[in-house]
């Protein structure tokens, strides 16, 4: 019984790929290295998009600061008790928190202050709760770090401690407790947790005194009406709601894709200008092979049906080929360079991981932005010499 | 039998240069004939091998095979025309030269999507017919002007078509190959073949087994 797949066809298909080798192993490298770059970049741009929005779903819904000649000042903890007396809010908590050069890596460190007899804004920082002892953590100075952070110090040689400077020029040495891994490595991997008290030390705040105010609201849909609310209270505050975040977050990641879309746009053009210009131009030989095939029996969509064959293998392998690279370069080697162009080259960002992202999407988007164009670039040229008469060809 | 009635052939060169290469052509061979057309190079015989077999279509006129009207045929009617009645033995072969003998000769074979065991009947079958078994798994372009002749006379007669047509069939062989591809022509002639040789070679003139021969002179027939 014969098969409706022509396996001869596939076979001789084949061949002709292994009989133009160096032009096959051409074409397959560049397509290759278009699809790795291409997959390389979806991947990327899907694990920080992941990092981005996990994020901001761990921000606060209302952030109230101070403002003060246009700058953000320190704010009262007596704010805190007029905003709980707003209908609808929830929660409010007032924050310390900051920033603290370490000057031997030439990095910035987030650092933040909690007492554990509050209610936690975050849910990290209730696993650190957990995990640690605050109340010892108080009476001997100690903080809780991020991994990146543990690794900076100890390129210092600050394994169990580290002196930081206060604004008055003495130190304050506070212990290293332990490591801790947040939800997001964006958000954790350059953070310090330590007691407020000790936090405020360190940055010379009075004892009543926080950097702002988080507030939470009991429906989501009255977020802007309760940071509308406050600023009639407080007209002196700048109210940041999640949304505000979200919008700002994406719209740095938003212009950094761009940016390189519009230069990869500009790559891959120019890829295809030299796949179309290597597959399509049919020299003479292929020229006269079709002609021969015609002339010995072989109908249009027989010598149509063996180019499919060969784009299709060619293009499939390189394209899989391409997402294998890709994967390996982005999530084991962790896409050195390209990662630098979404995250930014700051000196003040510590290292953090791309998560794994599987996206069925992300792969079909490549396959057809590749795969068809190839065999299309293939098909098109063949059917317009498979179309003319084999003696004109022949001759 | 072949007939081609009032075939008149032009190329066009370009806008202003149109080549006539064939006018008022009345031709009729019957089966199992061994046809000859003479004539110097540019007299049309290639361009009459074309139209029976389907290559090109005249500017005017009919070819018609076995009764049915050839030279109006759809182009994958053509094809399918082509691959069942007839085995076209080119002048320069038209092998595949980086595929080897056996690859080449089934060739015809691809598209019909044969059963494995058939085909390679088929295939030894013609290979020992015209003597080339030996040389199934050379690649073509490294055997002898007279091997790969042989390779596209197998590959003609694969698929056992009615028809075999062959257009200067020993303008690239010495005397002795030429003389080896008469009584290959005579084998085929007994298989009771018809046959259509273009040729300006004189060792087929006046041959015991050419049933009939004309000359063909600037697109025209002198006798």
């Amino acid at each position: 019984m014969r098969s409706k797949i022509n396996f001869y066809l596939i076979e001789y298909a084949l061949n002709a790929l292994l009989r133009e080798k160096y032009k096959s192993f051409f074409i397959m490298s560049i397509f290759t290295l278009l699809t790795f770059l291409l997959t390389s970049v979806f991947f990327i741009t899907n694990s920080i998009k992941y990092e981005l929005q996990s994020t901001v779903d761990t921000l606060p819904q209302i952030i109230v600061q101070k403002i003060k000649a246009g700058r953000h000042y320190d704010i009262d903890e007596s704010v805190v008790d007029d905003v709980l007396d707003i209908a609808g809010v929830d929660d409010a908590v007032a924050r310390v928190w900051g920033y603290y050069y370490f000057e031997n890596a030439g990095v910035n460190f987030s650092i933040v202050g909690i007492d554990a007899y509050e209610k936690q804004y975050k849910k990290s920082f209730e696993n650190i709760i957990e995990d640690f002892d605050f109340a010892t953590l108080e009476q001997t100075p100690s903080m809780v770090v991020g991994r990146g952070v543990k690794e900076i110090m100890k390129q210092s040689y600050y394994d169990e401690y580290f002196n930081f400077i206060k604004p008055d020029g003495s130190l304050k040495r506070v212990d290293v407790a332990g490591v801790f891994d947040g939800q997001t490595q964006l958000e954790s991997n350059d953070m310090i947790v330590m007691p407020k008290e000790t936090l405020k030390e360190i940055f010379g705040m009075d004892e009543m005194q926080a950097t702002d105010i988080v507030v939470k609201v009991k429906n989501p849909q009255e977020v802007s009406t309760v940071a509308a609310k406050i600023k009639l209270i407080y007209p002196d505050t700048r109210i940041i709601t999640t949304q505000d975040l979200q919008i700002s977050y994406q719209n740095i990641f938003d212009y950094k894709s761009g940016i390189f879309l519009a230069l990869f746009v500009i790559a891959i053009f120019t890829f295809f200008i030299i796949i179309y210009d290597k597959a399509s131009g049919l020299s003479s030989e292929e020229k006269r092979e079709i002609g021969i095939l015609k002339a010995i029996g072989w109908k249009i969509d027989d010598i149509l049906k063996e180019k499919f064959y060969e784009a299709f293998i060619l293009s499939l392998f390189a394209y899989l080929l391409g997402v294998i690279l890709a994967l390996l370069y982005v999530y084991l080697f962790q896409a050195p360079i390209l990662r630098d162009i979404f995250v930014g080259y700051s000196q003040l960002k510590t290292s953090f991981e791309l998560p794994f992202i599987f996206d069925l999407h992300t792969l079909f988007l490549v396959f057809f932005l590749s795969v068809p164009v190839y065999v299309a670039a293939i098909i098109i040229p063949s059917w317009k010499i498979a179309t003319l008469e084999a003696d004109e060809v022949i001759r | 039998m072949i007939e081609l009635k009032n075939v008149n052939k032009n190329y066009e060169v370009n806008k202003n240069n149109i080549v006539n290469a064939l006018q008022n052509i009345n031709i009729s061979i019957q089966e199992g004939e061994l046809f000859v057309l003479k004539g110097a190079s540019g007299s049309g015989k290639s361009t009459v091998l074309s139209l029976i077999a389907a290559l090109s279509k005249p500017t005017s006129g009919e070819v018609i095979v076995d009764a049915k009207q050839i030279s109006k045929l759809p182009d994958n009617f053509a094809s399918e025309y082509r691959r069942d009645n007839i085995g076209f033995i080119f002048q320069k072969y038209n092998l595949i030269p980086t595929l080897s003998v056996s690859e080449n000769i089934l060739l015809p074979l691809v598209p019909l999507n044969l059963p494995a065991q058939e085909a390679q009947q088929k295939l030894q079958r013609v290979m020992k017919m015209f003597d080339i078994s030996h040389k199934a798994e050379a690649v073509v372009k490294n055997l002898s002007g007279g091997e790969q002749q042989r390779v596209a006379i197998a590959r003609a007669n694969v698929n056992d078509p009615k028809i075999i047509i062959a257009d200067e069939p020993t303008a690239n062989l010495d005397e002795r190959l030429s003389l080896s591809f008469i009584e290959i022509l005579k084998e085929l002639k007994a298989l009771k073949k018809t046959i259509v040789i273009a040729t300006h070679d004189p060792l087929f003139f006046n041959l015991d087994c050419v049933d009939r021969e004309i000359e063909l002179h600037k697109g025209n027939i002198l006798s």
